[in-house]
């Protein structure tokens, strides 16, 4: 009978003392779809474990798992593999990477195809639980804490007006160009900010190129709109046409007849979040810099008037 | 330092960093010249030069920083491109550089002071030398290759490598740095990783006819490349891409051309490694932030003088990226068929394309379908008139997600320009009409509702042309509206040019004038005016001398409100060059 009320007493107080492991849990509502890009941005996760009050001391893991809405699991944590941290008895703060530590949670089906080709969960709502196990038999050490998050992952603009390749003319061209171009999509909740810029592609440069080193001539910034119309004011101009082994290309037309000169330009979206952060959710540039799309402007008149005059 | 050169003693006292490209470029001009001594076997063309461009920008009342800076106060460029030819042997020199950084996107973007391997790599500057015997290349310097849409092309690489071409076989290979290690500087530059690349090629090739050829393509940053990682989304990163192209063109101008590519890229090499990571030794480690993914596009078609047709299909998957093309938009599917064709003798060319983009091909949740259509139709209807009619569509929608309503804009422009034109003895005119619609219809995500945009444009152009003279003025008038709900903008601009040569045709002078009246909703009008002047001159057979100079002047009407009514700024830009011409 002693030893029953003993073995009683010792599950009660250890029942208590896990109980009494505190922990918080905060998940951004609508974090990156790269799971990666958890870890580098450190605001998007967030795992509180406070000290016992009892200074209980010992060690623990976090084991956790992600779930669908239907309460599905396709990822969690491979408790044999991951880390094991000793309960301390200052305020412990973890972030994305020590949570959903990539090297050791596991995923199945459909969602690990997806992670292991771009890195990325598929689009769709979701469920991550979190909860501290000691080692060896992983038997609780905190109450399980839940949160749901929507999962999107970020397209960037596509650069519809000017499009690739377009020849403006000249005549209206230097008055006013239309840029529009297609929504950060999905449409976050706060206004995107959209930075357009213009670079002047010079001789022997590619338009890439151009990006990189040249002065923009426009650097315009929008918010939460998709057209922009801009008044050069003098910055577009064929002012070297004629020039031998300048940058305005001398251009075949269709029918054979010899094109004025024209200039080349490479026109670009960089887009930002309210917070002034470069949205791409992972892209190779990590700078929300859509694809480039080049642009002629060119004298389309003068073309006319040089086959007309070759007939006189 | 002392070089021997052509019998000639060269010292090279301690010189900054920024003239030892300008010591290397005189070394090389003496070599250029003295090449052309032997004008029975050697020739030497291109050309060289250096330009000069300053900008100024005076804005009041002081403080109103409502407009910004177009262009670097000061710059130089310098240009070298001379080619030597022997028989068997070529030459090319490809040297571009100037001489302050104007870096605002990529690993460059804000940088100060550079030094000399960041300066090299700059993409502002380029130095290469191409030396060309027979089918064998040697590649030194900054090179931009080319190999294939999906593998490597975007992207300069200093270092070193060969093409080679025996027959119909290609082996390629170039290694070099594409970027130095930039720290982070607080408002300055955002910070990179030196970055190590390397591309091959193998295959065979048979140009107009047939090719088989295998590319690869690597980049690896070095992530000790710099003292302390920079904040934010900068990681180092590796990644490599393999691909195959094939491509063949058969009988009556049908074509057919395909790649498939696969890449692989860690996109944080500080992250850990991991035995379930995709790896593909020996050319990448895996960790945890390495996927891997692939892409793919097709081509055929047919063309001949007067009638192409094409498809084309290009996917790129969601995990799909290579370092030879930094800013490849993944996850995404376009197909579109293009035509052209010439009718009534030539008079009439028409040329076509339609297709659709598909974009988050991967996320069916928000799977986002893009309209193309094109079409461009040009009519010579007589000896007098001309008419070209374009109109194009893009229409993009996308899935409502966590959104009441999906994303739904509809771009449409339709543009017509008839052109009359009629002579005499001593005159030909030239009079063209131009008038544009754009129409762009945009859905509020979270209301439903549609609001439109719509832009009339009218050009009105006249050029006379002086049969017996050497003058080339022109005229033309613009009107520009711009009405969407609750705001109107209006333009309306005169412009005028004068081209004429000038002691005996070594001055060619050219001038413009242009003046913009613009007015948004009810505010006062804003005025503009623009005078711009070129004036080349010749001064020898193989020197040229340019000079160009504009003026930008803009007041605003009350549109900006108290303390900025009648704010005004004046922009002017001049640039001076020379160029030198090789050869005859």
């Amino acid at each position: 009978m002693k030893k029953i009320f003993y073995i009683l007493s010792i599950l009660f107080f250890a029942k208590n003392s896990v109980a009494q492991v505190n922990t918080n849990l905060v998940l951004s509502p609508n974090p990156p779809a790269s799971l990666m890009q958890w870890g580098v941005s450190r605001e998007t996760l967030t795992f509180i474990v406070f000290p016992s009050a009892q200074g209980i001391r010992g060690e623990y893991k976090i084991k956790t798992e992600i779930k669908l809405s239907d309460g599905t699991v396709i990822g969690k944590t491979d408790l044999n593999k991951s880390k094991t941290y000793t309960l301390s008895s200052a305020t412990t703060i973890f972030n994305a990477a020590d949570v959903v530590p990539l090297e050791s949670m596991i995923f199945t089906g459909k969602h690990k195809t997806s992670l292991e080709k771009s890195g990325k969960l598929l689009s769709d709502n979701y469920e991550i639980c979190v909860q501290l196990v000691r080692p060896p038999d992983f038997a609780p050490f905190s109450e399980i804490k839940c949160k749901t998050f929507y999962l999107a992952a970020t397209q960037l603009p596509i650069l519809m007006k000017p499009y690739n390749q377009e020849e403006l003319d000249y005549d209206i061209a230097k008055t006013t160009i239309i840029f529009r171009w297609t929504p950060v999509v999905p449409k976050p909740k706060a206004l995107v900010t959209y930075k357009i810029m213009v670079f002047e592609v010079l001789q022997n440069q590619n338009p890439v190129q151009a990006v990189r080193s040249n002065f923009p001539i426009l650097t315009q910034e929008v918010r939460g709109v998709t057209q922009y119309i801009w008044q050069p004011r003098g910055v577009v101009d064929l002012s070297d046409n004629n020039v031998k082994d300048s940058a305005m290309q001398q251009r075949k037309g269709l029918d054979g007849t010899v094109k004025g000169g024209s200039k080349k330009y490479v026109w670009i979206i960089q887009s930002f979040d309210n917070l002034g952060q470069p949205l791409g959710d992972g892209n190779i540039n990590a700078d929300g810099v859509s694809e480039p799309t080049v642009f002629f402007v060119r004298q389309k008149v003068k073309d006319i008037k040089i086959k007309d005059t070759d007939k006189q | 330092m002392e070089l021997v050169f052509r019998n000639k003693i060269f010292v090279l006292t301690k010189t900054s960093k920024m003239k030892q490209p300008i010591i290397c470029l005189f070394l090389l001009t003496s070599l250029g010249l003295s090449a052309q001594d032997k004008k029975s076997k050697v020739s030497v063309s291109g050309n060289m030069g250096v330009t000069y461009e300053g900008y100024g920008l005076n804005r009041n009342p002081t403080g109103w920083t409502g407009y910004s800076q177009r262009k670097p106060w000061n710059q130089v460029r310098f240009t070298f491109q001379p080619t030597i030819t022997t028989p068997k042997f070529s030459l090319p020199f490809n040297f571009n550089f100037n001489t302050t950084p104007t870096n605002f996107i990529g690993p460059y973007a804000g940088i100060g002071k550079q030094s000399f391997g960041q300066y090299i790599t700059n993409p502002s500057n380029n130095f290469a030398v191409n030396p060309k015997y027979k089918w064998a290349e040697l590649q030194l310097g900054t090179q931009y290759l080319n190999y294939s849409n999906l593998s490597t092309g975007d992207v300069g690489v200093f270092g070193a490598g060969f093409d080679l071409r025996p027959d119909v076989w290609r082996l390629k290979f170039f290694t070099g740095v594409s970027q130095q290690g930039v720290n982070f500087f607080s408002g300055g530059a955002n910070g990179s990783y030196k970055r190590k690349n390397w591309m091959a090629q193998l295959g065979m090739e048979k140009e107009d006819s047939y090719a088989l050829l295998f590319n690869f393509a690597k980049g690896k940053d070095d992530k000790n490349s710099i003292p302390l990682p920079p904040p934010g989304s900068v990681l180092p990163q590796e990644g490599f891409t393999m691909s195959v192209v094939g491509k063949v063109n058969i009988k009556g101008g049908w074509y057919l051309s395909t790649e498939g590519a696969q890449s692989i890229y860690t996109k944080d090499l500080f992250l850990p490694t991991s035995a379930t990571a995709v790896t593909i030794k020996p050319f990448l480690d895996g960790n945890t932030s390495t996927v891997k993914d692939f892409a793919a596009e097709g081509m055929v078609g047919r063309k001949s003088k007067n009638f192409d047709i094409g498809v084309k299909v290009k996917y790129i998957g969601a995990g799909f990226q290579t370092v030879g093309y930094p800013f490849m938009q993944p996850d995404r599917m376009d197909y579109l068929l293009n035509t052209r064709f010439n009718a009534f003798k030539n008079k009439t060319n028409v040329t076509a394309s339609i297709g659709q983009r598909v974009n988050n091909v991967s996320n069916t949740a928000l799977k986002a379908k893009q309209f193309i259509g094109k079409l461009n139709w040009f009519s010579q209807i007589n000896d007098n008139w001309s008419v070209n009619i374009n109109y194009n569509n893009f229409g993009f929608q996308s899935n409502s997600g966590i959104n009441p309503f999906g994303i739904k804009n509809v771009s449409n422009d339709f543009g017509i320009a008839p052109t009359y034109t009629w002579s005499n003895t001593k005159m030909v005119h030239l009079l063209s009409l131009s008038y544009n619609y754009s129409k762009y219809d945009e859905r509020d995500v979270i209301t439903g509702l549609t609001t439109s945009n719509n832009t009339h444009t009218g050009l009105l152009t006249y050029v006379p042309s002086f049969l017996t003279k050497d003058l080339t003025p022109d005229f033309s008038v613009m009107y520009f509206i711009n009405k969407l709900p609750g705001f109107k903008t209006t333009l309306a601009t005169i412009s005028t040019g004068l081209a004429l040569p000038a002691m005996k045709k070594k001055l060619q002078l050219r001038g413009q004038l242009q003046y913009t009246f613009s007015k948004n909703n009810t505010f006062t009008a804003n005025n503009n005016f623009i005078a711009s002047c070129t004036i080349d001159a010749k001064l020898n057979k193989k020197t040229t001398w340019t000079n160009f100079l504009s003026t930008n002047y803009f007041k605003h009407g009350n549109e900006l409100g108290l303390p900025f009514i009648g704010a005004n700024y004046l922009e002017s830009n001049f640039r001076t060059g020379l160029m030198y011409r090789f050869g005859k």
